[in-house]
C-alpha cells in the first residue's frame, strides 16, 4: 500500500492525462477486491480489450481503413497469418503455399469454405481483393503492390508474380484480408464503404453493435468450427486500465502499471506476457557532426546502461536490447558468432571515453569537449505523452550527462515528432524498429538507402539516414536468396554492421502488452509456448482464437 | 437602438476575425494529418514504410494554395458544410458534432446553469449574513474547491464513488449494452452515467460563483444608496435582493455569458476522464489527430457561441443597468 501511494505521487508530478487517471486509481489500491465484477468461471463468452472507442465506436467494418473496427480483421481472413515473433506462418484461406523461385509465390486456395452469407468462397474472391488494392492504393496499407507485378489464378492455385526476387514477400503479400467479391464489387467507392453488415469467412460474425460495445458470435459454418472455443466475443469501447482490472476481461492488450499488483492480483488465473515486439532505440542523425563519426556513436552505445533504462521505461517487464538488431529470444537462430556476447553491449565508461577520444572528444573538468574546448551537446527528440519512452529518455539523459554531454530533451506532439524525424530535423531521436516477423524486412527498413532522403525531405523509414552501398548489396542478396543458410550468413554480416558501425543505438525491447485470464479459456500464447503474439487487435487473433480451449467448469 | 446596432456590428467583426483565426491556427500546428495517423499506429509498434502512402491517399491531403483553401473555407462556413473528418474518416464533421453536442449541451449546460444559480444565491446569502454560519462554510469551502483541478476531482470521484463504493458507473454516457432511444429506461441509464461528471463540474465551478457574488455584494452593501434604503426602513430582504444583489450581479452575469458560451466547447478534461462522448472529447481527438476539418468546425462553433452569449449578456446588461445604454 505504501509503495503504491509513493508511486502515485511520483506519477502525479511527472505525467498528466488519462494514463495518470488510471495509474492513480490503480496505484492507490494495491489489493483490489478479487473477482469483483467478473462472471463465474467457465463462461463461454470471451471479453476482449482489443478495440478502443474514441470514446465510442463508429460502425465501420472496412478492414482496409485506419478507423476500422479491429474485429473486421478476423471476419475477413487472410491467406495466412504470420507470427511476428519468429516469422512462422499459419494457413487460413490457403491450404498451402510454395515459392518455386524468389520471384513467384503460388498459393493453393482452401476448398470447401463459404462466406457467412452462404455463398461459396473461390479463388476469384482472392483475385478480386488483390485487384481492389491495385485499383485503390488508399486501401493497400501494407504496400503489397509495391512488390507485386501480377496476380493470376489457375484452378485453386493463385500465382503471385513479384516485381523482383524477394524471398521475404510472402509474409506481407499473403497477409491481406480477403473480402467477398459479391458484396464489394457493387461498391462505387470502397474507400468510404463502411461495410456495416460485414460478410466474411472468419470464425465469428458480427452480433450486436452498440456505440459502447459490440459482440461477435461464433460462425457455425466456419471451416474449422471445431477449433473455435468461445461462443461469443464481447468488445467494450472503454478499456482503461481501471476497466481492464475490474471488469473481468479474458484477453486484453494494455500496458498495465505495476502489473503484478494490479492485473495479476485482480483475479485468479490472470497472467501477463510481454514479449519483444520491436526494438526501441535512439537514432543519431548521421548527417550531423559528431553523429556522422562511428567512433562517437560507439561511445554513445558503450556509455549506456541499458538494463537501467529498460527497468525505468517499463517497470522491469521488458529486457535490454542487444546491438545486433534482432528480437531475442525468438530470433536467436539468426545470431552470428562474429560478435561477442550475442551482440549485447554493457556499460563500459572507460571504453566509451576511449571511443569518444577517437572521435575527438575528451573529458575536461567533467565535460566532454572537442578540440576547441566546446562541450558536446545533444537534443533527444521523443513524442509528448509516450510516458514509457519519456522515462527511457530521462534515464538516457542522466547517463549521458554523467559522461559530460550536455543533453536536452525535446518533446513535440506525436504528429510533430513524426514530421521532425521523417524530415531529419533532429540530433538524436527515440524510435522503434523491427517486429514484423522478417529479419530481412527489419534490416531493410532500418538500413536501406532506398529510404534515404536528404534532410528536409520526408523519409518513411531509416530516419537516421544511413547509406552504405555494401549494406545495400547485402540487403539485395538477402532479399533475392531463398537459401536459408546464405540468408543467415548475410544476416550475420548485417549484425556486424549494426555492432561495429552503430547506425542506430538499440536500447530495449518494446513490449507487446498481453494480459490473459485462464479462468474460462486456456492455451494462450506465453513465453513457454510463443505460438503467436498476444495482439488481439490484429489478424493474429485468428490463430489464438482457434487455439485456446474452454476450461471445464 | 444605436446601442444595439453598435453591439451587432462588433459581433460581426469579431465573428469574421474568429473565423479567419480558425482557419489559420490549425495550419500553424507542426505535423500533418498523415503524421498524426502514423503516430497513432506507431503506439502499437513500428509502422511499415508503405503505410504512409496509403494513409495519405485515404485522407486526401488538402489541395490548392492557402488563399484558395481560405476562399473555399469561407464558402463552406456560409453553407455550414465542414467536409469529412480525418480522424473518423469517412464520417462527416457535421454528423460527428450532431452526435456529440446533445451530450455536452444537456450535461455540461444544465450543470453550468445550476452552478450559477446556486452559487449566486449562496453568495448573496453569505454577503448578507456576513460572519455567520451562512457565510463561513460556503466561502471557505468555495475557496477550497475552486482550487481543485477538474481532472483531480474527477479522479477522486471515480476512485471513491465509482470504484470503491460502486454508486455510479465510472465511464461512458450510457450502459455498454444500451442504444440511444427516447425510452424511459435509456434516459434513466443516461442520467445515472451523468452524475459523476456533473458532480465534478459542480464542485469545481460552484466556488467561483459564490466568491464572485459575495465579494461584489459586499462592495455594493457598503454603498450609500444601500445605507439610505436601510435608513428609510425598507425590509432587509428587499434591500438585499432589489438594491444590493441587482447591482452586484452584473460582473457575475458577464462570467455566466462566457461560461454558457464555453459549454458547447464541452469540458475537455472531465469528458476525457469519464469517457463521455461529448464535444470536449471530440475536440481532444481533433487536436491530437491534426483533424483540420473537425477542428475548424468545433472552434467555429465555440467562438460563435461565446460571441452570441456575450451579445445576449450585453443586451441583458442594457436592461439591468440603464447606464450602459448611453
Amino acid at each position: 500500500m505504501i509503495d503504491g501511494t509513493r508511486r502515485t505521487r511520483k506519477r502525479l508530478t511527472s505525467a498528466l492525462g488519462l494514463g495518470l487517471v488510471t495509474a492513480l486509481a490503480l496505484g492507490a489500491c494495491a489489493a483490489p477486491e478479487s473477482g469483483s465484477a467478473s462472471s463465474a468461471g467457465g463462461s463461454s463468452s470471451l471479453m476482449l480489450a482489443a478495440d478502443n472507442g474514441s470514446p465510442t465506436f463508429t460502425r465501420n467494418f472496412n478492414p482496409f481503413v485506419i478507423e476500422k473496427r479491429n474485429m473486421s480483421l478476423i471476419i475477413n481472413e487472410p491467406l495466412m497469418v504470420v507470427n511476428a515473433l519468429d516469422g512462422k506462418s499459419t494457413n487460413f484461406l490457403q491450404s498451402d503455399f510454395t515459392q518455386p523461385d524468389a520471384k513467384t509465390i503460388v498459393s493453393t486456395i482452401r476448398e470447401g469454405v463459404t462466406w457467412s452469407d452462404g455463398e461459396e468462397f473461390t479463388p476469384d474472391d482472392v483475385l478480386f481483393t488483390y485487384a481492389l488494392l491495385q485499383e485503390f492504393p488508399a486501401l493497400d496499407t501494407t504496400g503489397v503492390w509495391s512488390r507485386l507485378e501480377s496476380v493470376t489464378a489457375e484452378g485453386q492455385d493463385v500465382t503471385f508474380t513479384l516485381k523482383a526476387e524477394d524471398s521475404s514477400a510472402p509474409i506481407s503479400v499473403l497477409a491481406v484480408p480477403i473480402v467477398p467479391e459479391h458484396i464489394w464489387a457493387e461498391q462505387a467507392d470502397p474507400v468510404t464503404f463502411t461495410n456495416e453488415n460485414p460478410i466474411g469467412t472468419g470464425p465469428y460474425v458480427l452480433g450486436d453493435f452498440n456505440a459502447n460495445q459490440y459482440t461477435m458470435t461464433k460462425n457455425e459454418t466456419y471451416w474449422q468450427a471445431d477449433k473455435v472455443a468461445a461462443e461469443e466475443l464481447v468488445l467494450p469501447a472503454a478499456n482503461s486500465q481501471l476497466d481492464v482490472v475490474n471488469n473481468g476481461y479474458d484477453w486484453a492488450y494494455s500496458f498495465m502499471s505495476d502489473v503484478e499488483n494490479t492485473w495479476v492480483a485482480a483475479d485468479e488465473g490472470n497472467e501477463y506476457w510481454f514479449p519483444a515486439g520491436g526494438t526501441v532505440g535512439i537514432a543519431p542523425n548521421l548527417t550531423k557532426a559528431p553523429y556522422n563519426d562511428p567512433n562517437f556513436r560507439k561511445g554513445m552505445s558503450l556509455a549506456l546502461e541499458r538494463d537501467a533504462i529498460a527497468e525505468n521505461a517499463s517497470e522491469g517487464t521488458v529486457d535490454a536490447a542487444g546491438q545486433q538488431g534482432l528480437l531475442l529470444p525468438t530470433q536467436s537462430e539468426w545470431l552470428t558468432d562474429a560478435i561477442p556476447d550475442e551482440g549485447m553491449v554493457t556499460q563500459d565508461t572507460a571504453a566509451a571515453e576511449a571511443a569518444f577520444a577517437e572521435a575527438g572528444y575528451t573529458l575536461s573538468g567533467g565535460k566532454l569537449v572537442d578540440a576547441n574546448g566546446t562541450q558536446a551537446t545533444m537534443t533527444i527528440t521523443t513524442p509528448n505523452g509516450w510516458t514509457d519512452w519519456l522515462r527511457a529518455v530521462q534515464e538516457i539523459q542522466k547517463q549521458y550527462t554523467a559522461m559530460g554531454i550536455d543533453v536536452k530533451v525535446n518533446q513535440p506532439q506525436p504528429a510533430a515528432y513524426f514530421q521532425a524525424v521523417q524530415n531529419g530535423d533532429f540530433d538524436v531521436a527515440m524510435t522503434s524498429f523491427g517486429g514484423n516477423g522478417s529479419v530481412y524486412q527489419g534490416y531493410y527498413n532500418l538500413l536501406s538507402s532506398d529510404f534515404f532522403h536528404p534532410i528536409g525531405e520526408s523519409a518513411p523509414s531509416n530516419y537516421q539516414r544511413y547509406s552504405n552501398p555494401e549494406v545495400d548489396a547485402l540487403l539485395t542478396e538477402f532479399r533475392m536468396s531463398v537459401d536459408e543458410n546464405r540468408q543467415k550468413e548475410i544476416a550475420g554480416e548485417l549484425q556486424e554492421v549494426m555492432y561495429n558501425e552503430v547506425p542506430i543505438i538499440s536500447v530495449y525491447y518494446a513490449g507487446l502488452w498481453g494480459l490473459v485470464s485462464n479462468k474460462s479459456f486456456t492455451g494462450w500464447p506465453s513465453a513457454e509456448d510463443p505460438y503467436m503474439t498476444p495482439t488481439p487487435y490484429t489478424s493474429s487473433a485468428l490463430v489464438v482464437l482457434t487455439t485456446i480451449t474452454k476450461v471445464d467448469s | 437602438m444605436w446601442y444595439l446596432l453598435r453591439k451587432l456590428g462588433l459581433l460581426l467583426l469579431t465573428a469574421w476575425a474568429a473565423i479567419t483565426l480558425n482557419f489559420l491556427l490549425p495550419r500553424l500546428m507542426p505535423g500533418t494529418p498523415a503524421d498524426a495517423a502514423i503516430a497513432k499506429l506507431a503506439q502499437n509498434g513500428p509502422v511499415d514504410p508503405a503505410t504512409r502512402a496509403a494513409i495519405e491517399a485515404q485522407l486526401g491531403v488538402p489541395t490548392g494554395d492557402a488563399w484558395s483553401q481560405y476562399v473555399q473555407y469561407l464558402g463552406n462556413v456560409l453553407h455550414l458544410d465542414f467536409g469529412v473528418s480525418y480522424t473518423f474518416f469517412p464520417q462527416s464533421v457535421s454528423s460527428l458534432i450532431m452526435n456529440a453536442l446533445p451530450w455536452t449541451l444537456v450535461m455540461v449546460g444544465l450543470v453550468t446553469i445550476v452552478a450559477f444559480i446556486l452559487g449566486t444565491l449562496l453568495g448573496v446569502l453569505a454577503a448578507w449574513k456576513r460572519g455567520t454560519w451562512l457565510d463561513t462554510p460556503p466561502t471557505l469551502g468555495g475557496t477550497f474547491t475552486s482550487a481543485f483541478p477538474y481532472f483531480w476531482t474527477a479522479l477522486l470521484l471515480v476512485f471513491f464513488l465509482g470504484y470503491e463504493l460502486k454508486w455510479f458507473p465510472t465511464s461512458g454516457a450510457y450502459g455498454r449494452e444500451s442504444t440511444p432511444t427516447m425510452s424511459l429506461a435509456f434516459i434513466s441509464d443516461a442520467i445515472g452515467h451523468a452524475w459523476l461528471p456533473a458532480i465534478t463540474i459542480l464542485i469545481t465551478s460552484l466556488g467561483g460563483w459564490i466568491l464572485g457574488m459575495r465579494n461584489n455584494m459586499i462592495n455594493t452593501l457598503g454603498d450609500d444608496y444601500v445605507t439610505f434604503a436601510e435608513a428609510n426602513g425598507l425590509h432587509s430582504r428587499t434591500v438585499a435582493v432589489k438594491y444590493a444583489a441587482r447591482n452586484a450581479i452584473l460582473p457575475n452575469l458577464t462570467g455566466f455569458g462566457l461560461a454558457l458560451g464555453g459549454v458547447v466547447g464541452g469540458s475537455l478534461l472531465v469528458e476525457q476522464v469519464f469517457n463521455y462522448p461529448g464535444v470536449g472529447y471530440l475536440l481532444f481527438n481533433a487536436v491530437t489527430n491534426q483533424d483540420f476539418p473537425l477542428m475548424q468546425a468545433l472552434f467555429l462553433m465555440i467562438t460563435i457561441s461565446v460571441l452570441l452569449a456575450n451579445f445576449l449578456v450585453d443586451i441583458l446588461y442594457g436592461l439591468l443597468d440603464p447606464r450602459t445604454r448611453r
